[in-house]
């Protein structure tokens, strides 16, 4: 776990050294956090302001309301804690099985050496590469098609919506978790399989609870990708009661003169709750990995 | 079946005995195939009985492989693969294929439906002969479903009758009963439910005793005409009422006097996008300037978050640093936040007059403020500070989870050799990291060079150009021009245009990334041997 | 591995048997004969199954009022999408509906710009609404397509505005909207800062000199660029953008954007910033423009009905008065709110005789003036407007020009946009500005 190789000098007064760098680590801390929260705290600011501005305003409004909260969710037209609930399901659901897909080819990438093996690493990154605000109207297409004969995977359906997101799973998710495989050593295979372990015991037994730190990491970066990802559900998704956040939120903005910025950015907090709290979860994962013992022998 | 263990060098090992060979997993196999393949089959048929040919055929081919994937011992690996490929294949790659085919069309405003619903479109088109009476109606329908018209002329009260679809009209007189012959009239507060029904019969006997029911008002009759006939020989439409001839012209039938009748239809035009896109003089004039700003964005956007977040994650992940997942945690909340959220914010905290960090400026340099919006370099400055804001988090936990993925023995055969922090950093941290992290920096900067988003709601791709023949701005990037010309920014909606401009992104995009493709394929193959 | 296949291959025959002899394996219908209209390759998504209804009680004869008895569901439903302010206006018209006529109203909520655009890839689908509730302005773009089918006002057209209608009336003569409601933006002022509110640009220039000298940011504020706030300023001095026709429709042909009045209205906006009372870095966006209104930063803004809610939150005394004069009196854009049908929906009766019977009411218009105060295009209902904003706005917009709803419009928005910006940030002088706009925005019409 320890990084004490890389970033110090190895002779020297270490300890009056290290005072110092630890000292200028924190500076730099704060300066992040500055830099990073700043916005972040206008938002909280808009979300108490009751004009309804988001711009031109003092960072402590001078009516401070609740007025913005209450709306949110007492608003009829708006069900917001609807969307809350679906994004998270939405959300969830589309992380499990895309992290799933993910370790599963990576896997493959990793381990297997087979003929296509190359020109297929290379056609996802570059079929993730291609402009997709045209794939719009073929999607629809898509979809609309399958509805006819499978409800379930029609238009304004999750099941659609699934197939949308989990077809654009592989990419470079996918090489940055072969990335974590390879760095795995292959006696590891070896011994599994002079055991007599197959393949997906090799992959489900011995390497799996191995790969985790980079499981955390797609997994995270999935749930964010997806929970705020409106682009295409707002155009398969047309009843109000199964909108996600994303979609929700962004239609809050898009009236042509008139944005409740007070609400919109009440809400936004609100959603963006989920997402911290997951990664604060689960950062032990993060940074556990291969140090931890398992790689002796 | 059973695959060798191959030895090659630098490259994966298949691990002996890999393809499994119990009886257990061939049953579970052969039913979930079963299953899969019995699906499909009926997916397809049906799909292809409606016409839906491409689709299907996708599909049928997509099952086919992975049928042989699931049987054949050979194709072992790719069954880890086929799931996500299964998934790409149809989700992603046929919608490109069918933006690629959409290039050699005129698929765009006055023609955005096929050939087939355009002439069933307009055929359906009815009008009221000169000297046609308008009967009112009422309707009557049988427990069979069957409906009958009991109709009136409102100015002649004598002639009335009854009329049902294929039978010649039954004079009548008096009021409308409420039994006829087994026909119960159809009471008011069920009448709108049935109005899909009548309209779409035709009552009587053509061609002199047909009536439909009006389709714009509720309770009128009369012999309507069709309007237009399509006429294959001439591929025309035929003007029933004046007999002039509307001729097929790229998709839209107009006449010789410039007369159009829609809906117009899309139809292949060849290379015809593809040559506008080198010859039109509105895009050839700025189209350089566009493209090398797109590239410039798209390279610092991934350097200033990758140099930032690298150097956020080195410089955090050491065992002495205070309060390290609260920090980490704290740090990714920009990521958190959505770009049509952060963007507004910023454009408010950026602006000259108002917003709070250009007051900040003014203090120290006693009131000069970058011009964020109007000037060009400012507003690109200003773009790449809110792109560092965004993007900087997604790196720092990316590297982050890669750095535990260095092994420490290099590390402590460095120390022993005498090198310092940089050397190490340049020779081992960076490139190992590079491995990993090297794919998503491709990813990365295709993403951001079709980032049309964050340009779109900074400033709209403003500040606008003074003297080009067409509106384009400072900030604009291929990707809101194409976005402009295919949503309508333009008054049209040119989606086979935007798809060959599309296509060519794409092309330069393959060629940029197969340049880097290069540069981490050499690093695979130095991390493999490390 | 011969074995494996064929046990495959029984099992793919056993399957395929026994899912075609339980999932119904009828192909869905073929495309309908040719007399149905606006008949469409696909089948429709929602298609009209006249069910046998429960027989119910002997039925009451008037035509649409309250019958006794609520009319038993029969399975058909008309599909509207409207924006989140009216959505539940129409769910509650809906509710109503179905008790009724036993027909169910799918209200679909959107954000108005998605109405338009989703509609254009929806509805030549077969997939799309029977109606749309969306501004006038679109009915050029939609109709290029074929999208929109003809409204038929029906037995009540008499209590519609004619502007309202005029400005659903297409270049055929026809209409394609059923009007709801009318907005025009107007002088919005602070009543603090500005005791009588001015007649002409030139005293708004005046008055804004010496409210900046008595320490307020600005007099007069507008929002860079945007071509649809700043067409009032553009006709008063006697500029346009489409010249019009006799009978009052627009002609594409004649592009006004660089005439003499257009070039005056650009030379009195650039001599603003010139003089210092507007600040050519400063990117006020319409955000902004409303917030410093609300801060008492700004004296006179040109906005709508829309701002006004803000502006009472902030606590700013304010009044609505019509726009100043130049050479005439400055005039707004009408945009009209309106029911349009589209020409692909399976119900066309159904939805013209919806829109004929229950919306064209008194009791519907005032249900939507009531939840949406915005000024109604049912005369009726207008007449009776107390709210003192809106009828200022209305007097405002006496003098409105609907938005030109020709294709051509569309083309206007971008070049015209640019070039304001242009000579409001300095870098083009008014003429030069007005030429570009009026070159760039000719060249989009003519097309590629």
């Amino acid at each position: 776990m320890s990084s004490k190789g890389r970033f110090t000098t190895s002779v020297g007064s270490v300890r009056r050294g290290k005072r110092i760098a630890l000292i200028l680590r924190v500076l730099l801390a704060i300066v992040m956090l500055i830099f990073a929260l700043f916005p972040v705290l206008w938002i909280i600011s808009a979300s108490f302001n009751p004009t309804g501005s988001l711009v031109g305003q003092p960072l402590i409004p001078s009516n401070p309301t609740l007025a913005n909260y209450e709306r949110l969710f007492n608003n009829p037209v708006n069900p917001y804690p609807r969307w809350y609930v679906n994004s998270l399901f939405v959300a969830t659901t589309v992380t499990i099985f895309a992290t799933a897909i993910t370790t599963l080819a990576a896997y493959a990438f990793s381990r297997f050496n087979f003929r296509s093996r190359r020109p297929l690493l290379q056609a996802i990154l570059l079929i993730q590469v291609f402009p997709n605000f045209l794939n719009m109207v073929a999607i629809f297409l898509i979809l609309q098609q399958f509805g006819r004969y499978i409800p379930a995977l029609g238009l304004n359906t999750y099941g659609g919506l699934f197939l949308v997101y989990l077809g654009g799973t592989l990419g470079a998710n996918t090489w940055l978790t072969k990335g974590y495989f390879d760095s795995i050593p292959r006696d590891l295979d070896e011994a599994a399989t002079v055991d007599g372990a197959s393949g997906w015991q090799v992959f489900w037994v011995v390497l799996l609870p191995l790969v985790r730190p980079i499981l955390v990491v797609v997994a995270l970066l999935t749930f964010i990708g997806t929970y705020s990802e409106y682009v295409l559900a707002r155009v398969l998704l047309t009843d109000k009661y199964m909108y996600t956040l994303a979609v929700g939120l962004n239609q809050m903005v898009s009236q042509q003169f008139a944005q409740s910025w007070g609400v919109f950015s009440a809400g936004a907090l609100l959603a963006a709750l989920p997402t911290i709290l997951i990664f604060m979860f689960f950062q032990r994962y993060l940074v556990g990995g291969l140090t931890t013992g398992a790689v002796k022998g | 079946m059973s695959a060798a263990t191959q030895k090659v060098p630098g490259g994966a090992q298949a691990p002996p005995g890999a393809a499994p060979t119990g009886i257990l997993s061939w049953i579970l196999r052969i039913l979930a195939l079963a299953l899969i393949d019995g699906i499909t089959i009926w997916l397809v048929y049906q799909m292809v009985f409606d016409g839906y040919v491409p689709l299907a055929a996708t599909l049928a081919l997509v099952t086919i492989w992975v049928n042989i994937v699931f049987l054949s011992g050979r194709f072992y690996p790719l069954r880890y693969v086929a799931p996500g490929l299964a998934l790409m294949v149809i989700m992603v790659l046929y919608p490109i294929l069918f933006t690629f085919y959409v290039s050699f069309t005129n698929y765009g405003t006055g023609h955005l439906v096929t050939k087939e619903v355009a002439i069933e479109v307009i055929e359906s088109q009815t009008y009221l002969p000169a000297d046609a009476t308008v009967y009112r109606w009422t309707a009557y329908k049988n427990p069979a479903g069957q409906y009958k018209l009991w109709l009136v002329n409102p100015d002649d009260p004598t002639e009335v009758f009854t009329v049902v679809p294929g039978e010649e009209p039954v004079a009548h007189t008096g009021e409308p009963p409420a039994e006829l012959d087994g026909f119960t009239q159809i009471p008011t507060n069920q009448l709108f439910g049935e109005l899909g029904a009548l309209s779409s019969l035709t009552f009587g006997v053509k061609p002199d005793s047909a009536f439909q029911v009006s389709q714009t008002s509720l309770g009128q009759a009369a012999r309507f005409e069709q309007q237009y006939v399509y006429d294959p020989a001439q591929d025309a439409m035929i003007d029933q009422q004046t007999g002039e001839v509307y001729y097929n012209v790229n998709g839209t039938f107009t006449s010789e006097s410039g007369k159009t009748l829609t809906p117009g239809f899309a139809v292949m035009t060849g290379f015809q996008n593809y040559v506008r896109l080198f010859t039109d003089p509105t895009l050839s004039s700025t189209f350089l300037q566009v493209f090398i700003w797109t590239v410039v964005f798209a390279l610092m956007s991934v350097f200033l978050t990758f140099v930032l977040g690298m150097f956020l994650a080195i410089v955090f992940d050491v065992p002495e640093m205070p309060l390290r997942a609260p920090l980490r945690s704290l740090l990714l909340i920009p990521y958190t936040i959505p770009a049509f959220v952060a963007v507004p914010v910023w454009v408010g905290l950026l602006n000259p007059q108002f917003g709070i960090i250009s007051q900040m400026i003014a203090t120290f340099t006693g009131g000069w403020v970058p011009a964020w919006f109007t000037d060009p370099i400012w507003a690109k400055v200003g773009i790449l500070l809110i792109q560092t804001w965004l993007g900087f988090p997604y790196m720092f936990v990316v590297v982050t989870g890669a750095l535990q993925t260095l092994p420490n023995d290099i590390y402590e055969a460095a120390d022993l050799d005498g090198a310092n922090a940089w050397a190490k950093f340049r020779k081992i941290t960076l490139p190992l990291l590079l491995v990993t992290v090297g794919p998503l920096l491709v990813a990365s900067f295709a993403f951001n060079f079709n980032n049309f988003v964050v340009i779109s709601l900074y400033n709209q791709g403003g500040p606008p150009m003074p003297n080009t023949p067409t509106p384009v701005g400072y900030t604009d990037i291929l990707a809101t021009y194409t976005y402009n010309i295919a949503f309508g920014a333009q008054g049209r909606q040119d989606f086979g245009y935007a798809s060959a401009i599309t296509m060519m992104i794409f092309l330069i995009l393959f060629i940029i990334t197969q340049f880097q493709f290069r540069y981490t394929n050499m690093l695979e193959e130095r991390g493999r041997n490390v | 591995m011969r074995n494996k296949l064929l046990i495959l291959l029984s099992l793919l025959v056993i399957g395929t048997m026994v899912l075609a002899a339980c999932g119904g394996g009828q192909p869905t219908a073929a495309p309908a004969a040719p007399a149905e209209p606006a008949a469409e390759e696909a089948a429709p998504t929602e298609a009209p199954a006249a069910e046998e209804a429960a027989p119910t009680e002997a039925p009451a004869a008037e035509e649409a009022a309250a019958t006794e008895a609520p009319a038993a569901d029969t399975g058909v439903a008309l599909t509207i999408w409207a924006d989140e302010v009216r959505a539940p206006i129409l769910e509650d018209l809906g509710a109503k509906f179905a008790e009724q006529t036993g027909v169910k109203l799918v209200v679909v909520q959107k954000a108005i710009g998605d109405i338009r655009a989703d509609f254009i890839t929806a509805a030549p689908t077969g997939s799309g609404p029977d109606i749309i509730l969306g501004a006038h302005d679109w009915i050029g773009e939609l109709n290029a397509s074929g999208l929109l089918a003809p409204v038929e006002l029906g037995p009540n057209a008499a209590g519609f505005a004619p502007n309202a209608v005029q400005a659903f009336t297409f270049t055929d003569g026809k209409i394609y909207g059923m009007p709801q409601a009318t907005e025009n933006i107007a002088l919005i002022y602070n009543t603090d800062l500005v005791p009588t509110p001015p007649t002409t640009f030139d005293e708004v220039k005046t008055m804004s000199q010496a409210i900046k000298d008595a320490g307020t940011k600005y007099g007069f504020l507008r929002q860079v660029g945007d071509p649809y706030h700043y067409y009032p300023i553009q006709t008063a001095f006697g500029g346009y953008i489409f010249g019009q026709n006799a009978d009052g429709s627009y002609n594409a042909e004649d592009l006004g954007l660089n005439n003499e009045g257009s070039v005056a209205a650009l030379t009195w906006l650039d001599s603003m910033y010139a003089d210092g009372l507007l600040d050519r870095n400063a990117n006020i966006t319409g955000d902004l423009m409303t917030s410093a209104f609300q801060n008492g930063d700004a004296a006179m803004i040109i906005s709508g009905p829309w701002a006004i809610n803000g502006i009472k939150a902030a606590g700013v005394p304010y009044a609505v008065t019509n726009i100043p004069a130049g050479t005439q009196p400055g005039a707004p854009f009408m945009g009209v709110q309106g029911f349009m049908l589209n020409a692909f929906s399976k119900n066309q009766l159904l939805a013209q005789t919806f829109l004929q019977t229950f919306v064209a009411t008194d009791e519907t218009m005032q249900a939507f003036f009531d939840q949406d105060p915005r000024i109604s295009a049912w005369m009726p209902v207008a007449d009776k407007i107390e709210d003192p904003d809106l009828k200022a706005f209305a007097e405002a917009g006496k003098v409105a020009q609907p938005m030109p709803n020709i294709p051509a419009m569309n083309s206007v928005w971008g070049g015209q946009g640019d070039a304001i910006t242009l000579v409001e940030t300095g870098k083009l002088t008014p003429q030069e500005g007005a030429d570009q706009a009026q070159s760039q925005v000719s060249t989009a019409i003519t097309g590629q």
